[in-house]
């Protein structure tokens, strides 16, 4: 699986990655590198249209670079797989399953026996707290429910890396954290390498360990910034992270860095 | 309740209770309000209103005609009576039944061609420009004047009654289908992708299964087009059918015997689209209203 001989098990590495459009007019990304670790959350944060879902999608496989080189865990990264698991800000369950079926359906993809579907389908479940949704179609499932849906499909699969896209952008702000609280919970029993794309600052900095900030016109990566504040905790209540000092600090930083790349000035 | 005190109570408390406040303001709503849904039973009861509305006018527009006249507009009791005669007496029946059969064969196999192309088209944008110019230019051309070709080649037989049918139907039912497919929402797609699901596994698993409900729309939609063909091809060359029967009583100023069939044609455009409603709402339960 991962190429021993020089040492590169990074769950992701890239080198010197470029994406353009309309053959080559438009600039999504322009030469970024990054290594994330195994383990790692790491949140891709910057204003819109900086290139950040592209570098997801990339490492998704939906979208192929235009040139540069792109591992996972030492292999090349030619396509999407169940490897790599995404979670997008539209609301992806299967809308004629019912949460239990969409969620035995990324299983029953990859093969997994019927029996081991059921069991491991009420497990997840019980995770994203759907056990008394299990039957219900989406239709009748609220956004935060639905992403929930997406989220256990996913993990069900139990892919090395989880890609998150906005994962929840369009939900309100109460559910917004209730949905951020439980993700800490899942990434810390399922053991996961996350990246998740926000501009959701707040987010970015309670989910992450470390956040790679984007620049626009071209894409690139403005600052790699570990989040050494917290000292490597996750913390399952969100008031416990700004109760940590350092925290307001970063926060600031990230705004000024935001607002620096909005109005083109620094603050 | 003494007075004294409910005054003291309303200075005091920042609730009114409702003695205070006295009549409460009832909203009306207007009949033309912009984005109201009425009730299930008031849209019920409006439906059936202007169903009598329709009946009453026409039931006027017979008395109002001089004597001499009223042969050429019967009233609805007349048309009723004459449909129920031509049930009893001169075995409607059966050309209800072929013109049935006419419908649903041709449109079977419009159907059975459309929906897997246009859906395929929907799918593979190299299939969509291969086949949608062409498809796309037959739209244009009324089926109506295939009817001499049909006649050539088939001549006066079912083929031809078929053949008219089907082409009116089948470049429009791709087109919808296709746009249909279209509409699929992307990331249903792009999450099957991620899943590591196979090019087959999502057209047959997840495209179809999204597309269906709108897919039974579509056709919902285009089998009332298939009725107006059915009638152009009966009259054109057929013995039997509803169409048949009107081109005949058509030819001895039978208007009573014309009316019946309309009517009758317009009974069973409305069970076929109660029949596609109730198709759709056993097949794609998720697409009902939310159950709770």
């Amino acid at each position: 699986m991962s190429d021993q001989s020089t040492g590169n098990s990074a769950a992701v590495r890239a080198d010197l990655i470029t994406k353009q459009y309309l053959g080559g007019k438009f600039t999504a990304l322009e030469n970024v590198s990054l290594t994330l670790n195994e383990n790692e959350i790491v949140a891709f944060v910057g204003p819109s249209g900086c290139g950040k879902t592209t570098m997801l999608r990339v490492i998704s496989g939906l979208e192929p670079p235009t040139r540069g080189r792109i591992t996972t865990f030492g292999d090349r990264i030619t396509g999407p797989g169940p490897d790599r698991g995404m979670i997008f800000q539209a609301y992806t369950s299967f809308p004629w399953l019912t949460a239990r079926k969409n969620i035995e359906y990324g299983m029953k993809i990859v093969g997994v026996s019927k029996e081991e579907r059921r069991k491991k389908a009420e497990e997840m479940l019980g995770l994203v707290h759907l056990e008394d949704f299990a039957d219900h179609y989406p239709a009748s499932l609220s956004g935060g429910m639905k992403q929930r849906v997406a989220i256990a499909r996913t993990l069900a699969q139990n892919p090395r890396i989880l890609l998150m896209d906005e994962p929840f952008g369009a939900l309100d702000a109460q559910v917004r954290w209730e949905m951020q609280e439980m993700m800490v919970d899942v990434i810390e029993r399922e053991k996961k390498t996350v990246i998740l794309v926000t501009h959701d600052i707040e987010e970015a900095i309670y989910l992450a360990d470390r956040i790679i900030f984007f620049t626009r016109n071209p894409g690139r990566v403005k600052e790699d910034i570990p989040l050494e504040f917290k000292q490597g905790k996750r913390f399952a209540i969100k008031e416990e992270l700004f109760d940590q000092p350092g925290y307001t600090d970063m926060e600031r930083k990230l705004f000024a860095m935001m607002r620096e790349e909005i109005t083109g000035k620094a603050a | 309740m003494g007075d004294g005190v409910a005054m003291t109570a309303s200075e005091t408390s920042p609730i009114p209770d409702d003695k205070e406040i006295g009549e409460l303001h009832v909203h009306k709503t207007p009949f033309f309000e912009l984005l109201d849904e009425p009730s299930a039973r008031r849209t019920t009861v409006l439906g059936i209103i202007g169903a009598i509305a329709f009946f009453v006018v026409w039931e006027t527009a017979h008395y109002l005609t001089p004597e001499q006249g009223q042969r050429f507009l019967p009233g609805v009791e007349q048309v009723l009576g004459k449909l129920i005669y031509l049930y009893t007496e001169k075995g409607f029946l059966s050309d209800v039944l072929i013109s049935c059969m006419r419908i649903f064969g041709s449109f079977l196999m419009a159907s059975a061609i459309a929906v897997p192309l246009g859906i395929a088209m929907g799918c593979f944008a190299n299939l969509r420009a291969l086949i949608n110019p062409t498809v796309s230019g037959w739209r244009y051309l009324p089926a109506a004047s295939f009817i001499p070709l049909l006649l050539v080649w088939f001549g006066p037989s079912e083929g031809a009654k078929m053949g008219l049918l089907f082409l009116g139907v089948i470049f429009f039912l791709v087109a919808m289908i296709l746009d249909n497919t279209l509409a699929v929402q992307r990331e249903l797609v792009e999450a099957a992708l991620t899943m590591g699901a196979s090019r087959k596994r999502i057209v047959l698993e997840v495209v179809v299964p999204a597309v269906a409900p709108s897919v039974v729309d579509s056709m919902r939609t285009m089998i009332a087009v298939g009725w107006t063909y059915l009638v152009i091809a009966e009259i054109v060359g057929a013995q039997d059918g509803i169409g048949a029967v009107m081109m005949r009583a058509g030819r001895f100023l039978h208007v009573d015997i014309i009316m019946a069939g309309i009517l009758m044609i317009g009974i069973l455009g409305v069970l076929t689209d109660l029949m596609f409603r109730y198709l759709q709402h056993v097949v794609f339960p998720w697409t009902r209203p939310r159950k709770g």
